[in-house]
Parts: C-alpha cells; structure tokens; sequence
C-alpha cells in the first residue's frame, strides 16, 4: 500500500443566515488516527473572486460555515467553499466522506443534513472505479413539498471554462437550459416547478467537466431552504 | 486553435488531477519529452473528470510550446 498522499476537492455552498455544519471527517474508527494531512478552505464569490482562505486546523473534525464566513467583509449572499484536502489512503481507504448539517436559523423548516459533493479526486484512481460522473440526475417526490426549486453549479476548474445543461423533466415535457461557468465561479439555475400544467419530476445535468451541483428547494415566501442534496449518477 | 494566456500561473507543483495524483510539472514534462501519459497517469482526466478541462488547456498550452 502506497504511503504516498491523495487528494480531494470537494465543495459547498453557504447562504446567508443559515446554520451550516461541515463534518470534514466522518470516521469513528478510533484506531485510525482520524486526521486529513492538510487542508485549504477557499471561499469564492458568484464572480469568481476569492474572498477568503481562512485557515483551518485539519484535524478538526467539524466547521462552523457560518462562523468562517460571515466574518469576511462585504461577503456576497451566497459563496462557494471549497475543502481541499490531502489525506493519507491508510486511514481513509477510499475518500474523506464529508457530511453537512443546515438549517436556516429561526426556520420552522427541518434541519438538512447531505454529503458534501467530492468533486476533483472523488473517483481515486487505486480503487479501480470507472463511471460518468459528470451525467448525473436527480429525482423528485410525487408530492411536491418545495415551491421553488433550481440547481445549484459551482466550476472547480483553475484554467478552463465549463459549459453544462440543466434539464427539466415534467412529464412527457422536457425545457432545457445551457450554462457556462468561468474557472471559480457559481450560479443558481431556477427550475420551475410546472411545466405545462405538469409538476416537476427530474432534473438531469450533463456537463463536460464535473462541477459542484446540488438540487435546491425553497419556500416561496421566505427563500428557506426545505432541499439541498447532490445528484446521483444514475438515469431512469 | 488560439489558447488564452493563462488566468494563473502555471507551477509545476500543482496538483491537477486529484484522482491519479498528476501535477503540471508531471504534465508538462511527459509534453516536452513526447511521452503522454507517464506511467501510472493513465487515468488522469477520465475518473471524475472535474479536471479534464484543465488538463486539456495545459497539454494545449505545453504542446504549443514544443511545437510552435
């Protein structure tokens, strides 16, 4: 077994006034020393611009979103963090599993929990794994219990631009949307919730290169957030 | 095809794909010596595939430096 260090870059997204709890290393075997090797948090604007590389000691084990940023001056409603970490394979076979809790503060809305999306190096090479992850789809409830939904893109990228499709599926109806997001930068794609007089049922995102994408649903009125889930790389 | 002059430096320690391990100096030399992929780098882009647009751009940039 290699010794050598691997890499992971995985990302989220912080909106203002929530309670946003990152768990960077979810693992319990109290054998394993339970530490990543370094880690970078970068924090970036809709525009690209990096705001903020606060440090954070990496055998910390859960970060407070809302602490981190919301000390940056002028920071925007919305900003992409960015989690790159190297980690020792003996102690995490496969990858850092990172986890997340979120809850507007004050919200009668439930608290959401989700994995943080694993964008660059989430497929490690020694694993032997082969997939598209760059085709991914997302499934909604018959009942709807949002009211506004969109999608969520962040580019990791440090060079190239990413151009992607945001498919909506209402039935036998399907709108599309194009995208093209610069190295850094994010955005929210709205997806309305009928079509047609049909009611949302997937979502698909194809893009060339892989992004940091979540599905988003919101109460109308407030903007609280009732959903917020990666995709999954599978098709109906 | 015209490549735009890079938005960051482009230094031989960053990691460019995080699946395989691969940084540009890696990159940049397997350009130089005519030998892409180095051993072991065969993957490189095609796991999850968030750095192939990079990985792209650089092998542009290096190929045109070997090749103007």
């Amino acid at each position: 077994m290699s010794s050598s260090l691997s890499a992971l870059l995985s990302a989220t997204f912080y909106e203002r006034g929530d309670d946003h709890l990152v768990e960077l290393i979810h693992q319990r075997d109290t054998a394993a020393h339970r530490r990543l090797h370094s880690l970078d948090v970068a924090v970036y604007d809709p525009a690209g611009k990096l705001l903020a590389t606060p440090p954070v000691d990496p055998g910390r084990e859960v970060l407070d979103l809302g602490a981190l940023v919301e000390e940056i001056p002028g920071v925007p409603d919305r900003v992409m963090v960015a989690f790159d970490t190297r980690y020792d394979e003996r102690i995490f076979p496969y990858r850092p599993h990172q986890y997340a809790y979120l809850h507007r503060r004050g919200s009668t809305a439930p608290a959401l929990y989700y994995a943080v999306n694993a964008v660059l190096g989430g497929v490690p090479d020694r694993i032997g794994v082969t997939t598209m992850n760059n085709f991914e789809t997302y499934l909604f409830r018959r009942a709807p219990f949002a009211e506004r939904y969109s999608v969520l893109l962040g580019c990791l990228s440090r060079f190239a631009a990413v151009e992607a499709q945001v498919y909506a599926h209402y039935g036998r109806e399907r709108t599309s949307r194009e995208v093209r997001l610069e190295p850094r930068t994010h955005l929210e794609v709205e997806v309305p919730a009928e079509h047609g007089g049909e009611r949302l049922d997937r979502v698909e995102l194809k893009a060339l290169f892989r992004l940091a994408a979540y599905v988003v649903g919101r109460r109308a009125a407030t903007g609280e957030l009732v959903l917020f889930d990666h995709l999954f790389t599978y098709f109906k | 095809m015209s490549v735009p002059a890079a938005p960051e430096e482009l230094s031989d320690g960053i990691l460019l794909c995080y699946c395989t391990a691969l940084t540009i100096g890696e990159l940049r030399q397997a350009c130089a010596s005519g030998n892409w992929p180095p051993a072991g780098k065969e993957q490189s882009g095609k796991l999850c595939t968030g750095c192939l647009g990079d990985l792209l751009y650089c092998q542009r940039r290096f190929d045109s430096i070997r090749r103007p």
